[in-house]
Protein backbone atom coordinates (compact mmCIF):
# COMPACT_ATOMS: atom_id res chain seq x y z
CA UNK A 1 0.00 0.00 0.00
CA UNK A 2 1.27 3.44 -0.51
CA UNK A 3 0.58 6.42 1.32
CA UNK A 4 0.92 10.01 0.47
CA UNK A 5 1.36 12.81 2.41
CA UNK A 6 0.82 16.36 1.00
CA UNK A 7 2.85 18.75 3.05
CA UNK A 8 5.57 18.56 5.97
CA UNK A 9 4.52 21.02 8.47
CA UNK A 10 3.93 20.12 11.81
CA UNK A 11 0.75 17.40 10.87
CA UNK A 12 2.18 16.56 7.48
CA UNK A 13 5.37 15.71 9.41
CA UNK A 14 3.80 14.14 12.29
CA UNK A 15 1.31 12.28 10.11
CA UNK A 16 4.10 10.73 7.91
CA UNK A 17 6.28 10.14 11.22
CA UNK A 18 3.56 8.13 12.50
CA UNK A 19 2.26 6.17 9.22
CA UNK A 20 6.23 4.93 8.35
CA UNK A 21 6.87 3.85 11.97
CA UNK A 22 3.52 1.81 12.51
CA UNK A 23 4.03 0.97 8.52
CA UNK A 24 7.43 0.07 8.71
CA UNK A 25 9.33 -1.32 5.15
CA UNK A 26 6.11 -3.88 4.07
CA UNK A 27 4.41 -0.35 2.65
CA UNK A 28 5.32 2.61 1.12
CA UNK A 29 4.96 6.46 2.39
CA UNK A 30 5.40 9.25 0.16
CA UNK A 31 5.78 13.42 1.41
CA UNK A 32 5.07 15.57 -0.87
CA UNK A 33 6.11 19.48 0.05
CA UNK A 34 7.11 22.41 -1.84
CA UNK A 35 9.92 23.59 0.89
CA UNK A 36 13.07 21.83 1.33
CA UNK A 37 13.04 22.62 5.11
CA UNK A 38 10.85 21.67 8.03
CA UNK A 39 10.19 24.81 10.57
CA UNK A 40 9.00 25.06 13.86
CA UNK A 41 6.53 27.71 13.18
CA UNK A 42 6.16 28.91 16.89
CA UNK A 43 9.91 30.12 17.30
CA UNK A 44 9.45 32.85 13.88
CA UNK A 45 8.49 35.43 16.68
CA UNK A 46 11.90 35.33 18.14
CA UNK A 47 13.52 35.19 14.25
CA UNK A 48 11.65 38.27 13.74
CA UNK A 49 13.29 39.89 17.17
CA UNK A 50 16.65 38.82 15.87
CA UNK A 51 16.82 36.31 19.14
CA UNK A 52 17.24 33.46 17.29
CA UNK A 53 18.74 32.37 13.61
CA UNK A 54 16.50 31.11 10.67
CA UNK A 55 18.77 28.02 10.82
CA UNK A 56 17.53 27.03 14.80
CA UNK A 57 13.98 26.91 13.64
CA UNK A 58 14.33 24.71 10.38
CA UNK A 59 16.02 22.01 8.96
CA UNK A 60 16.53 19.86 5.82
CA UNK A 61 13.92 17.20 5.04
CA UNK A 62 15.18 14.87 3.05
CA UNK A 63 17.99 13.88 5.59
CA UNK A 64 15.80 12.91 7.79
CA UNK A 65 13.04 11.13 5.35
CA UNK A 66 15.56 9.56 3.80
CA UNK A 67 16.62 8.00 6.97
CA UNK A 68 13.11 6.67 7.61
CA UNK A 69 12.85 5.59 4.53
CA UNK A 70 10.16 7.93 3.43
CA UNK A 71 9.93 9.01 -0.21
CA UNK A 72 10.42 12.42 -0.01
CA UNK A 73 9.16 15.03 -3.48
CA UNK A 74 9.76 18.47 -3.00
CA UNK A 75 6.92 19.09 -5.29
CA UNK A 76 3.67 21.25 -5.07
CA UNK A 77 0.83 19.43 -5.57
CA UNK A 78 -1.96 21.07 -8.12
CA UNK A 79 -4.50 18.25 -8.91
CA UNK A 80 -5.92 15.39 -7.23
CA UNK A 81 -7.74 12.89 -9.13
CA UNK A 82 -9.74 11.07 -6.54
CA UNK A 83 -11.20 8.33 -8.79
CA UNK A 84 -7.74 8.07 -11.09
CA UNK A 85 -8.80 9.29 -14.46
CA UNK A 86 -8.90 6.90 -18.36
CA UNK A 87 -5.48 5.47 -17.75
CA UNK A 88 -5.32 5.03 -14.21
CA UNK A 89 -7.86 2.73 -11.94
CA UNK A 90 -6.27 4.31 -8.90
CA UNK A 91 -6.31 7.63 -7.34
CA UNK A 92 -3.44 10.11 -7.79
CA UNK A 93 -2.39 13.53 -7.03
CA UNK A 94 -0.75 15.67 -10.33
CA UNK A 95 2.68 17.19 -8.40
CA UNK A 96 5.12 19.92 -10.20
CA UNK A 97 8.71 19.73 -8.73
CA UNK A 98 9.95 23.16 -6.60
CA UNK A 99 13.84 21.89 -6.30
CA UNK A 100 16.66 22.85 -8.57
CA UNK A 101 17.50 19.89 -10.18
CA UNK A 102 13.49 18.80 -11.53
CA UNK A 103 12.40 22.73 -10.96
CA UNK A 104 9.10 22.78 -13.61
CA UNK A 105 8.58 19.23 -14.29
CA UNK A 106 5.62 17.19 -13.64
CA UNK A 107 4.71 14.06 -12.12
CA UNK A 108 1.47 11.44 -11.05
CA UNK A 109 2.21 10.39 -7.67
CA UNK A 110 -0.23 7.61 -7.25
CA UNK A 111 -1.87 6.62 -3.93
CA UNK A 112 -4.22 4.51 -1.87
CA UNK A 113 -4.45 6.86 1.06
CA UNK A 114 -4.09 10.28 0.66
CA UNK A 115 -4.14 12.71 3.39
CA UNK A 116 -4.18 16.28 3.04
CA UNK A 117 -1.65 18.71 5.39
CA UNK A 118 -1.09 21.43 2.93
CA UNK A 119 -1.37 24.16 5.73
CA UNK A 120 -2.55 27.98 4.77
CA UNK A 121 -2.29 29.61 2.14
CA UNK A 122 -0.78 32.99 3.35
CA UNK A 123 -3.41 35.57 1.24
CA UNK A 124 -1.70 38.69 1.29
CA UNK A 125 -3.44 39.36 -2.03
CA UNK A 126 -7.12 39.67 -0.42
CA UNK A 127 -5.49 43.06 0.81
CA UNK A 128 -3.78 45.99 -1.17
CA UNK A 129 -0.73 46.64 -0.06
CA UNK A 130 0.05 43.79 2.28
CA UNK A 131 2.83 42.05 3.13
CA UNK A 132 6.46 41.50 2.36
CA UNK A 133 7.46 43.47 -0.55
CA UNK A 134 5.10 45.35 -0.20
CA UNK A 135 4.22 48.11 2.85
CA UNK A 136 4.82 45.08 5.68
CA UNK A 137 6.39 42.03 6.71
CA UNK A 138 4.79 39.24 8.25
CA UNK A 139 6.51 36.64 10.80
CA UNK A 140 4.45 33.55 9.16
CA UNK A 141 7.48 31.54 8.05
CA UNK A 142 10.80 31.87 8.95
CA UNK A 143 12.03 34.10 5.55
CA UNK A 144 9.07 36.69 6.44
CA UNK A 145 10.43 36.44 10.03
CA UNK A 146 13.96 37.48 8.71
CA UNK A 147 13.05 40.22 6.99
CA UNK A 148 10.38 41.21 10.01
CA UNK A 149 13.80 41.85 12.24
CA UNK A 150 16.06 43.43 8.84
CA UNK A 151 12.92 46.18 9.12
CA UNK A 152 12.81 46.36 12.42
CA UNK A 153 16.46 47.21 13.31
CA UNK A 154 16.05 49.56 11.05
CA UNK A 155 13.43 51.09 13.20
CA UNK A 156 15.50 50.85 16.50
CA UNK A 157 18.70 52.53 14.51
CA UNK A 158 16.29 55.53 14.30
CA UNK A 159 15.31 55.39 17.58
CA UNK A 160 18.54 55.42 18.89
CA UNK A 161 18.83 58.53 16.54
CA UNK A 162 16.49 60.16 18.91
CA UNK A 163 13.38 59.86 16.30
CA UNK A 164 10.12 58.33 17.67
CA UNK A 165 8.88 55.09 15.44
CA UNK A 166 5.31 53.85 15.36
CA UNK A 167 4.70 49.99 15.12
CA UNK A 168 1.83 48.93 14.05
CA UNK A 169 0.82 45.19 14.89
CA UNK A 170 -2.34 42.86 14.56
CA UNK A 171 -4.23 41.70 11.93
CA UNK A 172 -4.19 42.66 8.07
CA UNK A 173 -7.70 41.62 7.05
CA UNK A 174 -11.17 41.82 8.37
CA UNK A 175 -11.29 37.52 8.39
CA UNK A 176 -7.52 37.42 9.46
CA UNK A 177 -7.02 34.58 12.30
CA UNK A 178 -3.84 34.16 13.92
CA UNK A 179 -4.05 36.92 16.49
CA UNK A 180 -1.78 34.85 19.09
CA UNK A 181 1.17 35.33 16.68
CA UNK A 182 0.75 39.01 16.24
CA UNK A 183 0.33 39.01 20.24
CA UNK A 184 3.13 37.56 20.92
CA UNK A 185 5.47 39.69 18.31
CA UNK A 186 4.13 43.15 19.78
CA UNK A 187 4.97 42.16 23.08
CA UNK A 188 8.54 41.24 22.08
CA UNK A 189 9.00 44.06 20.06
CA UNK A 190 7.53 46.09 23.19
CA UNK A 191 10.41 44.12 25.33
CA UNK A 192 13.13 44.15 23.24
CA UNK A 193 12.79 48.47 23.09
CA UNK A 194 12.68 48.13 26.62
CA UNK A 195 15.83 46.34 26.82
CA UNK A 196 17.33 49.06 24.57
CA UNK A 197 15.88 51.98 27.10
CA UNK A 198 14.09 53.34 23.93
CA UNK A 199 10.87 52.83 24.84
CA UNK A 200 9.89 56.57 25.08
CA UNK A 201 10.85 56.66 21.70
CA UNK A 202 8.03 54.07 20.44
CA UNK A 203 4.51 53.76 20.14
CA UNK A 204 2.91 50.61 19.35
CA UNK A 205 -0.36 49.72 18.32
CA UNK A 206 -2.15 46.48 18.19
CA UNK A 207 -4.92 46.53 15.98
CA UNK A 208 -7.37 43.88 15.65
CA UNK A 209 -10.61 42.36 14.10
CA UNK A 210 -11.54 41.07 17.44
CA UNK A 211 -14.54 42.16 18.87
CA UNK A 212 -12.73 42.31 22.20
CA UNK A 213 -8.85 41.91 22.55
CA UNK A 214 -8.03 38.50 23.99
CA UNK A 215 -10.50 36.66 21.65
CA UNK A 216 -7.57 35.32 19.70
CA UNK A 217 -10.25 33.65 17.06
CA UNK A 218 -11.85 31.35 19.70
CA UNK A 219 -14.73 33.55 21.38
CA UNK A 220 -11.95 34.13 24.43
CA UNK A 221 -11.72 32.31 27.43
CA UNK A 222 -12.57 32.34 30.98
CA UNK A 223 -9.51 31.84 33.15
CA UNK A 224 -8.90 31.71 36.80
CA UNK A 225 -6.43 34.32 38.13
CA UNK A 226 -5.88 36.24 41.57
CA UNK A 227 -9.17 34.42 42.95
CA UNK A 228 -11.29 35.53 40.64
CA UNK A 229 -12.88 34.09 36.86
CA UNK A 230 -12.13 36.97 34.57
CA UNK A 231 -12.25 36.92 30.98
CA UNK A 232 -9.37 36.95 28.70
CA UNK A 233 -10.28 40.34 27.36
CA UNK A 234 -8.98 41.35 30.79
CA UNK A 235 -6.12 39.46 30.52
CA UNK A 236 -5.27 40.96 27.40
CA UNK A 237 -5.93 44.51 28.06
CA UNK A 238 -3.90 44.51 31.23
CA UNK A 239 -0.66 42.94 29.20
CA UNK A 240 -1.08 45.74 26.63
CA UNK A 241 -1.31 48.37 29.63
CA UNK A 242 1.46 46.97 31.34
CA UNK A 243 3.54 47.20 27.93
CA UNK A 244 2.20 50.53 26.94
CA UNK A 245 0.43 48.94 23.99
CA UNK A 246 -2.19 50.78 22.85
CA UNK A 247 -5.36 48.97 21.18
CA UNK A 248 -7.81 48.93 18.27
CA UNK A 249 -10.14 46.74 17.95
CA UNK A 250 -12.85 45.39 16.17
CA UNK A 251 -10.90 46.85 13.04
CA UNK A 252 -11.04 45.09 9.59
CA UNK A 253 -7.56 46.76 7.43
CA UNK A 254 -8.78 47.06 3.66
CA UNK A 255 -5.60 48.58 2.12
CA UNK A 256 -2.51 49.32 3.32
CA UNK A 257 0.11 52.11 1.50
CA UNK A 258 3.51 52.91 2.87
CA UNK A 259 2.66 54.27 6.46
CA UNK A 260 -0.73 54.29 6.39
CA UNK A 261 -3.28 51.43 7.03
CA UNK A 262 -7.10 51.57 5.65
CA UNK A 263 -9.52 49.78 8.19
CA UNK A 264 -13.69 49.65 8.89
CA UNK A 265 -14.53 49.36 11.95
CA UNK A 266 -17.42 47.58 13.25
CA UNK A 267 -19.89 50.94 13.55
CA UNK A 268 -19.11 51.20 9.47
CA UNK A 269 -16.70 54.34 9.95
CA UNK A 270 -13.64 54.22 7.67
CA UNK A 271 -10.28 54.99 9.54
CA UNK A 272 -6.70 55.21 8.82
CA UNK A 273 -3.44 54.37 11.15
CA UNK A 274 -0.03 55.99 10.66
CA UNK A 275 3.06 53.66 11.27
CA UNK A 276 6.61 53.59 10.80
CA UNK A 277 6.69 49.59 11.08
CA UNK A 278 3.67 47.41 10.65
CA UNK A 279 3.41 43.52 10.59
CA UNK A 280 -0.16 42.33 10.08
CA UNK A 281 -1.03 38.81 9.79
CA UNK A 282 -2.63 37.95 6.40
CA UNK A 283 -5.98 36.33 5.91
CA UNK A 284 -5.67 32.49 5.53
CA UNK A 285 -7.09 30.11 2.68
CA UNK A 286 -6.50 26.87 1.27
CA UNK A 287 -4.21 26.20 -1.45
CA UNK A 288 -5.40 26.22 -5.24
CA UNK A 289 -5.54 22.51 -5.43
CA UNK A 290 -8.17 21.12 -8.38
CA UNK A 291 -10.05 18.38 -8.00
CA UNK A 292 -10.70 16.10 -11.09
CA UNK A 293 -13.51 12.86 -11.39
CA UNK A 294 -12.62 9.97 -13.83
CA UNK A 295 -13.86 11.65 -16.86
CA UNK A 296 -12.30 14.81 -16.36
CA UNK A 297 -15.13 17.15 -14.89
CA UNK A 298 -14.17 20.06 -12.21
CA UNK A 299 -14.91 18.10 -9.15
CA UNK A 300 -13.03 21.04 -6.63
CA UNK A 301 -16.42 21.91 -5.10
CA UNK A 302 -16.93 18.26 -3.95
CA UNK A 303 -13.65 18.04 -2.32
CA UNK A 304 -12.78 21.69 -1.21
CA UNK A 305 -15.10 24.30 0.54
CA UNK A 306 -15.05 27.58 -0.93
CA UNK A 307 -12.10 28.89 1.08
CA UNK A 308 -10.24 25.97 -0.17
CA UNK A 309 -9.83 24.13 2.55
CA UNK A 310 -10.55 20.25 2.11
CA UNK A 311 -14.27 19.44 3.36
CA UNK A 312 -14.26 16.77 6.04
CA UNK A 313 -16.58 14.74 8.63
CA UNK A 314 -17.81 17.98 10.20
CA UNK A 315 -21.37 19.43 9.84
CA UNK A 316 -20.75 22.46 7.11
CA UNK A 317 -24.96 22.82 7.26
CA UNK A 318 -25.42 26.53 7.83
CA UNK A 319 -26.31 27.81 11.21
CA UNK A 320 -27.01 30.70 13.28
CA UNK A 321 -24.52 31.42 16.02
CA UNK A 322 -27.00 29.99 18.88
CA UNK A 323 -27.45 27.05 16.89
CA UNK A 324 -23.31 26.23 16.53
CA UNK A 325 -22.69 22.97 18.51
CA UNK A 326 -19.32 20.82 19.49
CA UNK A 327 -20.81 18.43 17.54
CA UNK A 328 -20.75 20.27 14.36
CA UNK A 329 -16.77 19.99 14.59
CA UNK A 330 -14.83 16.83 12.41
CA UNK A 331 -13.56 13.87 14.49
CA UNK A 332 -11.92 11.59 12.21
CA UNK A 333 -10.99 14.25 9.15
CA UNK A 334 -12.21 12.29 6.24
CA UNK A 335 -13.33 13.71 3.66
CA UNK A 336 -16.89 12.40 2.98
CA UNK A 337 -17.06 11.76 -0.52
CA UNK A 338 -13.55 9.90 -0.62
CA UNK A 339 -13.21 7.44 2.41
CA UNK A 340 -9.24 7.19 1.28
CA UNK A 341 -9.04 10.89 1.71
CA UNK A 342 -8.16 12.75 5.32
CA UNK A 343 -7.32 16.59 5.98
CA UNK A 344 -5.12 17.02 8.47
CA UNK A 345 -4.00 20.31 10.72
CA UNK A 346 -4.90 23.57 9.02
CA UNK A 347 -5.80 22.09 6.29
CA UNK A 348 -9.26 21.00 6.88
CA UNK A 349 -12.22 23.34 6.63
CA UNK A 350 -13.90 24.02 9.88
CA UNK A 351 -17.78 24.52 9.86
CA UNK A 352 -17.58 27.67 10.83
CA UNK A 353 -16.09 30.08 13.05
CA UNK A 354 -15.78 29.99 17.09
CA UNK A 355 -16.19 33.82 17.33
CA UNK A 356 -19.25 35.13 16.78
CA UNK A 357 -19.45 36.13 13.25
CA UNK A 358 -19.79 40.35 13.18
CA UNK A 359 -20.94 42.41 10.58
CA UNK A 360 -20.11 46.02 10.03
CA UNK A 361 -22.98 48.62 9.09
CA UNK A 362 -21.38 48.11 5.21
CA UNK A 363 -21.84 44.60 5.32
CA UNK A 364 -18.23 43.81 5.56
CA UNK A 365 -17.79 40.48 8.15
CA UNK A 366 -15.31 42.13 10.65
CA UNK A 367 -14.53 38.96 12.99
CA UNK A 368 -11.47 36.02 13.02
CA UNK A 369 -11.08 33.15 11.81
CA UNK A 370 -10.88 30.22 13.97
CA UNK A 371 -7.35 29.35 14.94
CA UNK A 372 -6.07 26.06 14.51
CA UNK A 373 -2.40 25.94 16.52
CA UNK A 374 0.31 23.52 16.61
CA UNK A 375 -1.05 20.95 19.40
CA UNK A 376 -4.55 20.20 17.43
CA UNK A 377 -2.62 20.39 14.20
CA UNK A 378 0.01 17.99 15.37
CA UNK A 379 -2.75 15.47 17.18
CA UNK A 380 -4.94 15.71 13.98
CA UNK A 381 -1.91 14.67 11.79
CA UNK A 382 -1.23 11.57 14.24
CA UNK A 383 -4.64 10.29 14.47
CA UNK A 384 -5.09 9.95 10.98
CA UNK A 385 -1.29 8.24 10.33
CA UNK A 386 -2.79 5.27 13.59
CA UNK A 387 -6.41 5.27 11.84
CA UNK A 388 -4.77 4.69 8.45
CA UNK A 389 -2.00 2.41 9.30
CA UNK A 390 -4.69 0.13 11.28
CA UNK A 391 -6.91 -0.03 8.64
CA UNK A 392 -3.60 -0.93 6.04
CA UNK A 393 -2.75 -3.37 8.60
CA UNK A 394 -6.11 -5.06 9.83
CA UNK A 395 -7.55 -4.05 6.38
CA UNK A 396 -10.45 -2.80 7.74
CA UNK A 397 -10.90 1.25 8.90
CA UNK A 398 -12.41 1.18 12.05
CA UNK A 399 -11.43 4.99 13.25
CA UNK A 400 -10.16 4.05 16.67
CA UNK A 401 -8.97 7.03 17.01
CA UNK A 402 -10.80 10.51 16.94
CA UNK A 403 -10.08 14.17 18.23
CA UNK A 404 -12.45 16.95 18.15
CA UNK A 405 -11.58 20.27 18.54
CA UNK A 406 -14.78 20.59 20.71
CA UNK A 407 -13.17 17.85 23.23
CA UNK A 408 -9.54 18.09 22.70
CA UNK A 409 -7.55 21.13 24.82
CA UNK A 410 -4.85 23.39 23.50
CA UNK A 411 -2.16 25.37 25.01
CA UNK A 412 -0.78 28.40 23.81
CA UNK A 413 2.68 29.56 24.93
CA UNK A 414 2.95 33.13 24.26
CA UNK A 415 6.58 34.38 24.20
CA UNK A 416 6.58 38.07 26.11
CA UNK A 417 10.20 38.43 26.08
CA UNK A 418 13.17 36.27 25.14
CA UNK A 419 15.63 36.12 28.09
CA UNK A 420 16.45 32.98 30.77
CA UNK A 421 16.41 35.35 33.49
CA UNK A 422 13.73 38.00 32.83
CA UNK A 423 11.95 36.88 29.77
CA UNK A 424 8.56 36.86 30.00
CA UNK A 425 5.81 33.93 28.45
CA UNK A 426 1.92 33.68 28.81
CA UNK A 427 0.97 30.58 29.35
CA UNK A 428 -1.98 30.40 27.86
CA UNK A 429 -4.41 26.80 27.76
CA UNK A 430 -7.65 26.11 27.04
CA UNK A 431 -10.31 22.85 27.27
CA UNK A 432 -11.82 22.58 24.72
CA UNK A 433 -10.84 24.68 22.12
CA UNK A 434 -14.26 25.05 20.82
CA UNK A 435 -16.06 25.88 23.92
CA UNK A 436 -19.01 23.30 25.08
CA UNK A 437 -22.08 25.48 26.32
CA UNK A 438 -24.09 21.95 27.00
CA UNK A 439 -21.35 20.18 29.39
CA UNK A 440 -19.77 23.50 31.14
CA UNK A 441 -22.89 25.64 31.33
CA UNK A 442 -21.42 28.32 33.20
CA UNK A 443 -17.69 29.36 30.94
CA UNK A 444 -17.79 26.99 28.05
CA UNK A 445 -14.85 25.52 28.80
CA UNK A 446 -13.08 23.29 31.75
CA UNK A 447 -12.08 26.13 34.22
CA UNK A 448 -9.62 23.81 36.01
CA UNK A 449 -8.00 23.40 32.46
CA UNK A 450 -8.24 26.81 31.49
CA UNK A 451 -5.13 28.85 32.44
CA UNK A 452 -3.47 32.51 31.36
CA UNK A 453 -0.74 33.25 33.78
CA UNK A 454 2.51 35.39 32.97
CA UNK A 455 5.82 34.63 33.86
CA UNK A 456 9.77 33.48 33.77
CA UNK A 457 8.70 30.08 33.44
CA UNK A 458 6.65 30.55 30.18
CA UNK A 459 9.09 31.56 28.80
CA UNK A 460 11.07 28.69 29.78
CA UNK A 461 8.26 26.64 28.97
CA UNK A 462 8.28 28.14 25.11
CA UNK A 463 12.33 27.36 24.73
CA UNK A 464 12.15 24.20 25.93
CA UNK A 465 9.27 22.83 23.46
CA UNK A 466 10.91 24.50 20.96
CA UNK A 467 13.95 21.94 21.62
CA UNK A 468 11.71 18.88 22.56
CA UNK A 469 10.06 19.57 19.14
CA UNK A 470 12.96 19.83 17.35
CA UNK A 471 14.16 16.79 18.96
CA UNK A 472 11.17 14.66 18.05
CA UNK A 473 10.67 16.15 14.30
CA UNK A 474 14.10 15.29 13.66
CA UNK A 475 13.26 11.86 14.34
CA UNK A 476 16.31 11.69 17.55
CA UNK A 477 15.69 8.70 19.87
CA UNK A 478 12.78 7.97 21.56
CA UNK A 479 10.58 10.92 19.16
CA UNK A 480 7.25 8.65 19.21
CA UNK A 481 7.05 9.29 23.17
CA UNK A 482 6.96 13.21 23.13
CA UNK A 483 3.42 14.40 22.98
CA UNK A 484 1.61 16.77 20.19
CA UNK B 1 4.94 56.06 32.00
CA UNK B 2 5.80 59.28 30.07
CA UNK B 3 4.59 57.91 26.54
CA UNK B 4 1.41 56.85 27.97
CA UNK B 5 -1.39 56.94 25.34
CA UNK B 6 -5.08 57.42 26.41
CA UNK B 7 -6.35 58.15 23.26
CA UNK B 8 -6.87 54.18 22.42
CA UNK B 9 -9.01 53.31 25.57
CA UNK B 10 -10.37 56.69 26.45
CA UNK B 11 -13.84 54.92 26.14
CA UNK B 12 -12.64 51.95 28.19
CA UNK B 13 -12.24 51.14 32.12
CA UNK B 14 -9.01 50.75 33.11
CA UNK B 15 -7.16 47.42 33.42
CA UNK B 16 -5.47 45.82 36.25
CA UNK B 17 -1.79 46.40 36.19
CA UNK B 18 0.52 44.39 37.92
CA UNK B 19 1.90 45.26 41.25
CA UNK B 20 5.97 45.49 41.86
CA UNK B 21 5.66 42.41 44.10
CA UNK B 22 3.51 40.51 41.07
CA UNK B 23 6.18 41.53 38.40
CA UNK B 24 8.73 40.42 40.92
CA UNK B 25 6.85 36.77 41.26
CA UNK B 26 7.03 36.79 38.15
CA UNK B 27 10.98 36.30 37.62
CA UNK B 28 11.76 34.69 41.13
CA UNK B 29 13.62 31.74 40.33
CA UNK B 30 11.89 29.81 42.70
CA UNK B 31 8.22 30.66 41.97
CA UNK B 32 8.53 29.63 38.39
CA UNK B 33 10.94 26.61 38.44
CA UNK B 34 7.99 25.30 40.49
CA UNK B 35 5.46 27.50 37.78
CA UNK B 36 7.47 25.42 35.30
CA UNK B 37 6.67 22.17 36.32
CA UNK B 38 3.14 22.43 37.48
CA UNK B 39 2.60 23.92 34.07
CA UNK B 40 4.02 21.51 32.17
CA UNK B 41 2.05 19.05 33.82
CA UNK B 42 -0.79 20.68 32.96
CA UNK B 43 -0.27 21.22 29.29
CA UNK B 44 0.49 17.23 29.44
CA UNK B 45 -2.72 16.58 30.99
CA UNK B 46 -4.87 18.04 27.97
CA UNK B 47 -2.99 16.41 25.35
CA UNK B 48 -3.50 13.23 26.69
CA UNK B 49 -7.09 13.59 27.65
CA UNK B 50 -7.94 15.47 24.44
CA UNK B 51 -7.63 12.63 21.80
CA UNK B 52 -8.55 8.81 21.73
Amino acid sequence: MKVVVLGAGISGHTAAAFLKKKLGKKHDVVVVSPSQYYQWVPSNIWVGVGRMTVEQVRFKLEKVYNRWGIDYKQAKVTAIYPEGDSTSEKGFVEIIYTNEVKKGETERVTYDYLVNATGPKLNFEATEGLGPGKNTVSVCSYDHAAHAWEELQKSIELMKQGKKQRFLIGTGHPGATCQGAAFEYALNIAFEIKRRNLSHLAEITWISNEYEVGDFGMGGAFIKRGGYITSTKIFAESVFAENNIKWIKRAGVKKVEPGVAYYETLDGEMHTAEFDFAMLIPAFSGHDIKAYNKSGEDITSVLFAPNKFMKVDADYAPKTFEEWSIKDWPQTYQSPGYENIYAAGIAFAPPHPISKPMKSKNGTAISPAPPRTGMPSGVTGKIIAQNIAEAIISGKMQHKHTASMGRMGAACIVSAGFSMTKGLGATMTVSPIVPDWEKYPDWGRNINSTVGEIGLAGHWIKLFLHYMFLHKAKGYPFWWLLPE
Amino acid sequence: MENRVYSANKDEFYPPVPTKGTQRRRTNFIIQLFSFFRLNLKIMLIVVKGHS
